[in-house]
């Protein structure tokens, strides 16, 4: 009836028999713990099926046995048996629904923290070969045609199926003859199905890209509205906007139109077998080889019969379409990981110098990204990154971090290479700033908690106070308890940035890697977050990725990366009489901030 | 909005009638085919094919109610979306800076949605609604008593069906609130994961969406809970029901006052009054959440734009037909007086004359309007008090899309549409030829690295598209701003986000436009500042200060606090 029942999976995500095999067997054992409760729902509702086909039976024999044949009690027995088959379907559909629902939640919300930790503990890599948003449709979309599964779908194709099985057995014991005479309505009734559920499916699709084709069109539409206004483009947009919204209209009608010659078959089959039930079952009756009693019963269960038979057709989709995403999810799960910890793993040292030898790396079977680099980062040292976009700056500050594995050669911090020593130790010793600060929903306390989930107020008001932004913090309308809103909307870029050196301070780590902002910030908040990066940089080892040569002057050694190798290295004055590339780099870098 | 469908409604009426009619006559076929055809002497084979005709009647006529009921809806959604989004581009931007852009979203999807639901639900409830009658009465005039003891729970299912979809609704809403926290831990986590990984805090990322999945379960749950409580019992009415046509039509055919066929027909429909039963009470919850969906959907149709066009525009003078040859571009602040909503004033008494084919820059600390100005021109805002002209005429006596094609303005947060960087170019003018795209993206230094990109300018942005840097996002805004030859271009803050070791191009670019055409500059970095002919600096919201770069630093010494972080970086370097 309502489009909830609506479902479509796409022809090359359909998962084939071995395939759905495997995704069963394995759903199956994530069922594991909840196997009894699983047994109970389904025994359940086998037992609400028997109590509901039993009704016609009991009719039948009150029809035969209590008023054919004139005896009162019978009668009343198939009555009282009646009440009793009501009362039980009542009872075992009622906590049927409930385990049911029960197993299928705690099955979801199970899945949803198990592959959104499988996510967690992947390492950077993965994130740069799937992209965010197939990650994000994963968790949201996937999961969600599940939970819609579990909400409506699940319990209907359960029982559609037990009520259509138990159906046919109990005709089939009824009268096996009248029954296979009724079963004429096959030929029509089931390449109908067939067909209409390929239709269905095909239909869903078209609407499922017309849904997002219209909200993708109205986000756009009211997020550039000012832009559209801008350039008196109006009309052109409700036009275009016209043919998208057309489109899902096409779309749904599709499926109308689909449901609309499907329903009719089916509404006929089912009124055609209550003819043939009494046509047929009529002559069978008039000849004495059958009880009226049967015929009766035949009709009444014929009339539950063919509700599920239209909602299977349709559910059918449904359950296609959850098994692929299942598969999608359980892939995830079981991706492989690729910075792991070893083991036996060790802390790092406190202190130390960092030490890279022979390094070379490349992002998965890619291009070479950095080759032969040596270099070796005393303790307490200043080093400056600098170099065109895509020379390998950002790659070199992330696998001194350990984000990345290098493809051969080594990193080591104090002695301990990078890929001995404990993630943990790893993390609270090297840290990377990323260039502008990224904040997620909650409060700025969470934020700078995100570093350290354990930190007390006070620590976290000391790590700003450090930095000397907590001025600047307390004077947000709620202090540290501001909520920072969507990616931090509520803050200003420069406060972004604050809260993003605040989560560095609070770890304390020996290696600070900085990767600096290319856009700037207004005057007055640009020298604060100056400020806090020089407080922050004082007494550590830093590696920062300069984009303004002003901030790489400032640091003891400059190494300039090119083609993913480190060219040039020395203190700003030494690179700038060597006349090489570095000081070709200054002297255009000076041309363009020097007012014409 | 109804109204306009009803022609539909009509037919769609009709056919439930002619439904209701074979619907109730099937079962009272099935009696005569048992009492006559099996149990007496009539024509069974008669009865048989009046039933077999009843069905293939039933049937089609199945398909057309469904046909007609949905048609109507998805007629009355799509005109409904196209109108309000049409509506919602007229508005100014006041209306859109109040509103968030996901709450509009929702009146044109989810809210939408609702009415469409209900108005489906239309048709087919009216044939519910006389099948209901008929049938009832049907079963009274065959045996009263009987009737009244099968009908007795039936209309509990109603009221049952009312309740349920009133009760499972608040919970579905949870379902999907609760996924839609669940996404945002989800968004933000994978979008942040350097920072996630950076931290090591993996676990403290878990532990949230382990929070969010345990909501997502509880509702869901939830809804599942009422569910086990209701449908059961909406199933067990008719079937106490059913027990009670057997117990008393039993013992009423065993002392020969009903026959069997009357008894198995009354089961039958029965069996047939659940559904609409069902759908009645459920329509009652749809009509109040389409009701409220229609008054969110309305009070943004009724919103008046607050700003339009006049009835009888004038027509700005084409270049070289003025008098006094100055040429076109002239800008006139007098008198103005902004400020936004009920907010604090913005602008207070701002006078200033920009000559045409001149550079300003306008210069002031946050807050102090500058960017407002660059919105007042366009009309993007009225003002309150006071006049803005262009070339002597007043704006608001032009053309909206006149005016706006007059002044081309680009932003500070460059939005680029999901198209090619072409479409994206000639946004304001999708018919312009290729050499004109080509010549403003030289103009504005972006055809460099457009020709860097894979597919060139048929290179497709946004979000299923190529990502570029900002200061590639605001060159390409600033050859869209440039295509429409506007008299005045209006760069907003437009430079900021670009490289420093790439202004310089931006730069030139500008000193391109510059002379050409009345440009008005809103910067803070200096070297930007210096560009222009002329600097007006704002403060306490009007021209504190008007004057040369260099003048004005030599003199003003509030201008040099505002400028002087921004200032020293340059002069060190």
């Amino acid at each position: 009836m309502a489009g909830w029942m609506q479902a479509g999976v796409d022809a090359d995500e359909r998962l084939d028999l071995a395939q759905t095999g495997q995704v069963l067997r394995r759903s199956a054992r994530m069922l594991r713990p909840y196997r009894r409760r699983a047994m109970l729902a389904v025994g359940l509702l086998v037992i609400w099926t028997a109590s509901i086909l039993a009704g016609p039976v009991l009719v039948r024999v009150a029809i035969d046995h209590g008023i054919r044949a004139g005896e009162p009690t019978v009668l009343n027995r198939a009555v009282i048996g009646y009440l009793f088959a009501a009362i039980s379907a009542y009872l075992s559909y009622r906590v049927g629904i409930r385990s049911l629902a029960w197993v299928g939640e705690e099955f979801l919300r199970d899945l949803r923290n198990r592959v959104f930790r499988a996510m967690l503990d992947q390492s950077p890599s993965y994130y740069d070969r799937t992209k965010a948003g197939v990650l994000v449709s994963r968790m949201t979309a996937d999961i969600d045609s599940l939970g819609e599964l579990m909400q409506y779908g699940l319990l209907m194709f359960i029982s559609a199926l037990l009520i259509l099985t138990g159906s046919l057995i109990t005709l089939a014991l009824l009268n096996w003859q009248l029954l296979l005479v009724c079963l004429l309505v096959i030929p029509i009734l089931v390449p109908a199905s067939v067909a209409f559920k390929r239709e269905a499916n095909n239909a869903y699709l078209q609407v499922r890209d017309g849904i997002a084709g219209t909200l993708s069109s109205l986000q756009e539409g009211i997020s550039g509205v000012r832009v559209i206004q801008s350039f008196a483009r109006e009309p052109i947009e409700g036009e275009r906007f016209g043919e998208v919204n057309g489109q899902l209209y096409r779309a749904h009608m599709r499926s109308v139109r689909a449901a609309s010659w499907y329903l009719p078959v089916v509404d006929f089959s089912g009124v055609l077998t209550t003819g043939l039930a009494i046509g047929v079952g009529g002559v069978m009756v008039r000849s004495g080889r059958m009880s009226l009693g049967t015929v009766a019963a035949f009709v009444l269960l014929l009339a539950n019969m063919f509700d599920p038979v239209q909602q299977l057709s349709q559910l059918f989709n449904m359950i296609q379409s959850a098994t692929a995403s299942l598969a999608k999810l359980f892939e995830v799960i079981d991706s492989e990981i690729e910075v792991v910890e070893r083991v036996g793993a060790v802390e790092l040292p406190e202190h130390g110098d960092l030490v890279i030898e022979d390094l070379a790396f490349r992002y998965g079977s890619g291009p070479p990204v950095l080759s032969g680099i040596d270099l070796t980062i005393r303790a307490g040292e200043r080093l400056a990154l600098v170099g065109p976009t895509g020379a390998g700056k950002s790659s070199l500050a992330k696998v001194l971090a350990r984000l990345y594995d290098p493809e051969s050669g080594s990193v080591r911090f104090g002695g301990v290479d990078l890929r001995q020593a404990s993630l943990a130790s790893l993390r609270q010793r090297i840290v990377v700033v990323p260039q502008e600060g990224f904040l997620f929903n909650g409060t700025i306390a969470d934020n700078i908690r995100v570093a350290n989930s354990d930190a007390s107020d006070t620590e976290v008001e000391l790590a700003l106070e450090r930095i000397g932004a907590l001025e600047r913090v307390l004077a947000l309308p709620d202090g540290l308890s501001t909520e920072v809103r969507e990616r931090g909307g509520r803050l200003s870029a420069g406060e972004r940035q604050l809260v993003s050196l605040a989560r560095a301070a609070i770890v304390n780590p020996a290696v600070l890697v900085l990767d600096e902002a290319t856009s700037s910030l207004d005057p007055g908040t640009e020298s604060i977050v100056e400020h806090a990066m020089e407080v922050l940089m004082a007494g550590r080892t830093v590696i920062v990725i300069a984009h303004r040569l002003s901030t790489a002057q400032r640091c003891d050694r400059i190494g300039v990366v090119d083609h993913g190798r480190i060219v040039e290295i020395g203190p700003h004055d030494e690179l700038v009489s060597a006349r090489g590339a570095y000081a070709e780099l200054f002297a255009a870098w000076e041309r363009g901030l020097v007012s014409p | 909005m109804i109204r306009a469908e009803r022609r539909g409604l009509i037919l769609g009426v009709t056919i439930a009638l002619g439904w209701t009619l074979v619907k109730v006559t099937i079962p009272w076929l099935v009696r005569v085919g048992i009492d006559r055809g099996i149990d007496g002497d009539g024509s069974l084979l008669l009865a048989t094919l009046a039933i077999i005709g009843a069905g293939v009647i039933s049937g089609s006529l199945t398909g057309l109610r469904r046909y007609w009921g949905f048609r109507n809806a998805r007629r009355v959604e799509r005109r409904l979306r196209d109108e309000l989004f049409t509506h919602l581009l007229g508005l100014d931007f006041g209306f859109h800076d109040e509103n968030k852009t996901g709450d509009l979203m929702s009146r044109a999807s989810t809210d939408i949605q609702q009415i469409q639901n209900f108005v489906m639900m239309l048709p087919v409830t009216f044939g519910n609604f006389i099948t209901i009658i008929a049938a009832s009465v049907l079963l009274l005039v065959t045996e009263p008593t009987l009737a009244l003891l099968a009908l007795i729970g039936l209309p509990l299912v109603n009221v049952l069906g009312m309740r349920y979809s009133q009760r499972v609704h608040p919970a579905m809403v949870g379902v999907q609130n609760e996924s839609a926290e669940l996404a945002t831990v989800v968004e933000e986590t994978v979008a942040g994961i350097r920072v996630v990984k950076g931290f090591g805090s993996e676990d403290l990322f878990a532990r949230r969406l382990a929070v969010e999945a345990a909501d997502v379960r509880h509702w869901a749950y939830t809804a599942s809970t009422i569910r086990s409580k209701f449908l059961p019992a909406i199933e067990l009415l008719p079937n106490l029901g059913l027990v009670l046509v057997l117990a008393r039509g039993g013992h009423l055919v065993l002392d020969g006052r009903m026959t069997i066929g009357e008894l198995i027909s009354f089961n039958i429909y029965l069996l047939l009054l659940i559904q609409p039963l069902r759908m009645i009470g459920m329509v009652v919850s749809f009509g109040q959440r389409a009701t409220a969906a229609g008054a969110r959907v309305s009070s943004v149709l009724e919103t008046k734009p607050a700003i339009a066009g006049p009835a009888d525009p004038t027509i700005l003078a084409e270049p070289g037909v003025l008098a006094d040859e100055t040429g076109v571009g002239r800008v006139q602040f007098r008198g103005v007086f902004f400020r936004y909503g009920s907010g604090a004033p913005v602008l207070t008494n701002l006078d200033l004359e920009v000559e045409a084919g001149e550079t300003i820059a306008i210069v002031g600390a946050t807050g102090s309007g500058k960017s407002t100005i660059a919105r007042l021109l366009p009309r993007f805002y009225d003002p309150f008090e006071g006049q803005i002209l262009l070339d002597g005429v007043d704006i608001r006596e032009l053309a909206l899309p006149a005016l706006r094609r007059a002044v081309g303005i680009v932003f500070e947060e460059t939005f680029l549409f999901s198209a090619s960087v072409r479409d994206n170019i000639a946004f304001a003018h999708p018919d312009a030829p290729r050499e004109d795209i080509r010549r403003v993206a030289v103009l504005a230094g972006a055809d460099e690295f457009i020709s860097e990109l894979s597919d060139g300018y048929d290179t497709l942005l946004g979000e299923r598209g190529y990502s570029l840097s900002g200061g590639q996002r605001q060159r390409l805004a600033i050859a869209r701003a440039l295509l429409g030859e506007p008299r005045v271009v209006i760069l907003d803050d437009a430079t900021s986000a670009v490289d420093p070791t790439k202004e310089h191009e931006i730069r030139d670019a500008l000193s391109a436009l510059t002379g050409q055409r009345t440009t008005i500059v809103i910067a803070h970095r200096p070297a930007t500042i210096a560009l222009a002919d002329r600097v007006a600096f704002l403060d306490g919201g009007r021209v504190a200060a008007e004057g040369r770069h260099d003048e004005l630093l030599a003199t003003n010494q509030r201008y040099r606090q505002v400028l002087a972080a921004a200032a020293t970086e340059p002069e060190e370097g």
